[in-house]
């Protein structure tokens, strides 16, 4: 596929297949409209340098997460909170249409999402990632590498990062004398929730769940929606330059939290496999 | 090896490499792609290609330009690395670049790229080392003509004795590392980089033992092939 | 030498094939006296010289071939036509319009879209510049229905087979239609059924094209 233009084209004989398949309500794949893709979760896959990691395989799309804690000065405004950043990149082997270099606007999209899905569900507990006011706090780092990019990057993002950050430790630490001293033994992150990312696309008037490459590019419009396990929304983002009614919004939520609790099971199961 | 062996931190023999695995074609949508285990090292090399060249400026009328970039991913290690391109990656990719460019048959592929892109997930002593076995694995598996597979490997002193294949807790307290990449059917050396101080005698010696490394290394580069191309059968020359 | 006996083994880039005084014909390259493969493939020495099949790479355009693309861009000259290559094929208005064109008068867009699929001729290419491509003639020009299934060019021989028995096998055992494209594009139209079960032939001589007896394989996939 050597000669290249900037981004996907999906060819016209494609595009007329997956409409006139979701007419029927199947897809190229031969998945139902609200099905996702073989989800495959591996962890402890990066286990000597990082304090978490995990591997998401949903379809083709590949990432891989990676967490490291380490400690920091906290930020003035919030002196007991700890620091957690999510950062993604499409590396340049993930697909021919990435360039090597300073991320674009879409992968940046990528990594706040994710981010904020992570942060606005109160996943961690920041405040227990304190260790000394106004002094030293945990910092808590995710990067995730997109191997190879199949479509719904942001939910296979969202998951790699959600197992690995359950999979992680951080070292425990004393206060002895006024002084911060790190120890060798480990504990386990202070984690209070596990969000579930779900996305939808839009083409024609069909919403379909977790785009493959081909239906992502054709789609109008696509949204991401985060929920706890509590029901509740956490984060959420609409994409590309097309829109969707209320109604279509309001059935989407209502698919995202079950589909939601599914990948949920999922990702306690890889969880418990291994640790 | 010599009589007088001197444990080596991690239990192996002075003449002994850490456990290596590859496997090519690991990532679908790149035109070539291999996965190396080496030791600790975790990298993915890819190729694309050949294909047009961007900035078109760029473009040589009678070859193919090599475009090669080894990055480590913020994870990959002991503490965080910043995620932009370091001097270190940019001089790495400069080297990994000259190593293989011999080995690639550019006048076959008159104005056009080739590709290679190096991610190191989790890096170990001998990132370089490993990078190159991968990119060449890569770069047989896009289909890209070549002369010979490039394979590479290091030799170094620790606590006073040559040793092969240097890892990151040698590394800390050794003396010398010495990495090496050839065209093991020619024995062009392609790669070659020191830090420390060998003697005259121990310098040959590291050389030597280097290839010893690189042979093992083309083996495996090899197997790896064979088990895509031709269901494991015939990988290895003396079958 | 004997005339008719070809010796087949698998090579790797940088193998020696054979040594002495032989014709490199294709993915060797002669380095003193020995011919060495270049490739990952099957080499031939044959009597008139040695040769390696790859099993991957890229499609080089030949002219007269075939080819099977869609369209990835446009001016108002010319389209340029993904053929699965390292350059793209270049459609001029002119091979469409005929002499007469002038791009302010025909309407591009009419005859071939982005994204759109043709079958087209390779007209020229010499590695210096772009090839040029018509859709003139029979059976080429824009593709409206069916799907393409995609499979390295070098391993093309091999789905059409001796004198064509391959492609007629999956024809007639799976009731679909191919097209073929030497540039590894192959056009199927037929049935859901149809199409899949040539869909996976095509897998599979993709897998296998290195092995014997594909005829067989390709029969009990068939008709499982």
């Amino acid at each position: 596929m050597p000669a290249v233009k900037k981004h996907r084209i999906v060819d016209s004989i494609t595009r007329e297949s997956i409409i006139s398949n979701l007419a029927n309500s199947t897809r190229l794949d031969e998945r139902g409209l609200l099905d996702y893709r073989n989800l495959e979760i591996e962890t402890n896959i990066l286990k000597d340098k990082t304090n978490g990691s995990a591997r998401v395989k949903l379809g083709e799309s590949e990432v891989w997460a990676g967490i490291k804690v380490e400690t920091a000065n906290p930020f003035p405004d919030t002196p007991a909170e700890g620091v957690m950043t999510c950062n993604a990149e499409m590396l340049p082997i993930c697909s021919q249409y990435i360039e090597p270099g300073p991320p674009d606007e879409n992968t940046i999209e990528l990594s706040r999402v994710s981010d904020r899905g992570i942060r606005e569900s109160g996943m961690i507990d920041i405040k227990e990632l304190c260790i000394k006011e106004g002094e030293r706090v945990y910092s808590v780092y995710i990067d995730v590498a997109v191997i190879n990019e199949d479509g719904n990057l942001f939910d296979a993002v969202s998951y790699a990062a959600t197992t690995a950050l359950l999979m992680a430790d951080m070292n425990k630490f004393t206060i002895e004398n006024d002084e911060v001293k790190m120890l060798d033994e480990k504990q386990p992150l202070p984690i209070k929730s596990v969000p579930v990312s779900t996305t939808f696309a839009k083409i024609e008037d069909k919403i379909i769940i977790d785009p493959n490459a081909d239906e992502q590019e054709m789609a109008t419009a696509r949204v991401t929606l985060v929920t706890d396990e509590n029901g509740k929304y956490v984060s959420g983002q609409k994409g590309k330059p097309g829109g969707f009614t209320f109604d279509e919004l309001k059935e989407i939520s209502v698919i995202s939290k079950e589909k939601g609790d599914e990948i949920r099971v999922k990702i306690r199961e890889a969880v418990k496999n291994g640790s | 090896m010599s009589k007088n062996n001197i444990e080596r931190i991690s239990g192996r023999a002075p003449d002994e490499l850490r456990n290596v695995s590859i496997k090519a074609g690991v990532i679908k949508n790149a035109d070539g792609s291999a996965l190396i285990e080496f030791g600790k090292n975790k990298i993915m090399a890819a190729v694309f290609g050949p294909k047009e060249v961007h900035p078109k400026h760029m473009m040589i009328s009678d070859r193919a330009i090599i475009k090669c970039r080894y990055h480590m991913m913020p994870f990959s290690t002991d503490t965080r690395k910043r995620p932009n391109i370091s001097r270190r990656e940019i001089e790495i990719s400069k080297v990994i670049r000259e190593a293989l460019q011999p080995a690639i048959i550019m006048e076959d592929y008159p104005r056009t790229a080739i590709e290679i892109y190096i991610e190191v997930l989790q890096s170990d002593g001998g990132s370089r080392c490993a990078a190159i076995n991968a990119a060449s694995t890569a770069l047989a598996d896009a289909g890209i003509n070549m002369r010979d597979l490039v394979t590479a490997c290091a030799a170094g002193k620790v606590d006073g004795q040559v040793v092969l294949d240097v890892d990151d807790t040698e590394d800390k307290t050794g003396e010398a590392d010495m990495p090496i990449a050839l065209l093991p059917n020619t024995g062009l050396i392609t790669l070659f980089q020191l830090d420390g101080n060998l003697s005259k005698e121990e310098f040959d010696k590291a050389l030597e033992l280097a290839k010893t490394g690189c042979d093992k290394l083309y083996k495996l580069q090899r197997d790896a092939l064979s088990e895509k191309y031709f269901d494991g059968k015939n990988g290895n020359k003396e079958e | 030498m004997k005339t008719n006996s070809v010796e087949r083994k698998y090579v790797m880039p940088g193998d020696v094939v054979i040594e002495g005084d032989h014709n490199p014909i294709a993915n060797v390259i002669k380095s003193g006296n020995k011919i060495i493969s270049t490739k990952i493939g099957m080499a031939e020495i044959a009597y008139n010289g040695v040769r390696v099949i790859p099993l991957n790479g890229t499609y080089i355009p030949r002219m007269d071939d075939v080819v099977i693309g869609k369209v990835a861009d446009m001016n108002g000259f010319a389209w340029e036509v993904d053929i699965n290559s390292w350059f793209f094929g270049i459609l001029t208005g002119s091979a469409v319009f005929g002499r007469q064109f002038s791009s302010s008068r025909d309407s591009m867009k009419s005859q071939f879209d982005k994204g759109e699929c043709l079958i087209a001729k390779i007209l020229s290419f010499d590695r210096t510049r772009d090839p040029l491509i018509s859709v003139s003639g029979p059976g080429l020009g824009k593709i409206k229905e069916g799907e393409i299934a995609y499979i390295t060019s070098s391993k093309i021989p091999r789905v059409i087979g001796k004198k064509g028995a391959m492609i007629k096998l999956i024809e007639e055992n799976t009731g679909c239609r191919m097209t073929i494209g030497q540039n590894g594009a192959i056009l199927l139209k037929g049935t859901d059924e149809a199409r899949t079960k040539a869909r996976n032939a095509i897998k599979l001589i993709g897998n296998q094209a290195h092995t014997s007896d594909l005829n067989d394989k390709v029969i009990s996939l068939i008709s499982k």
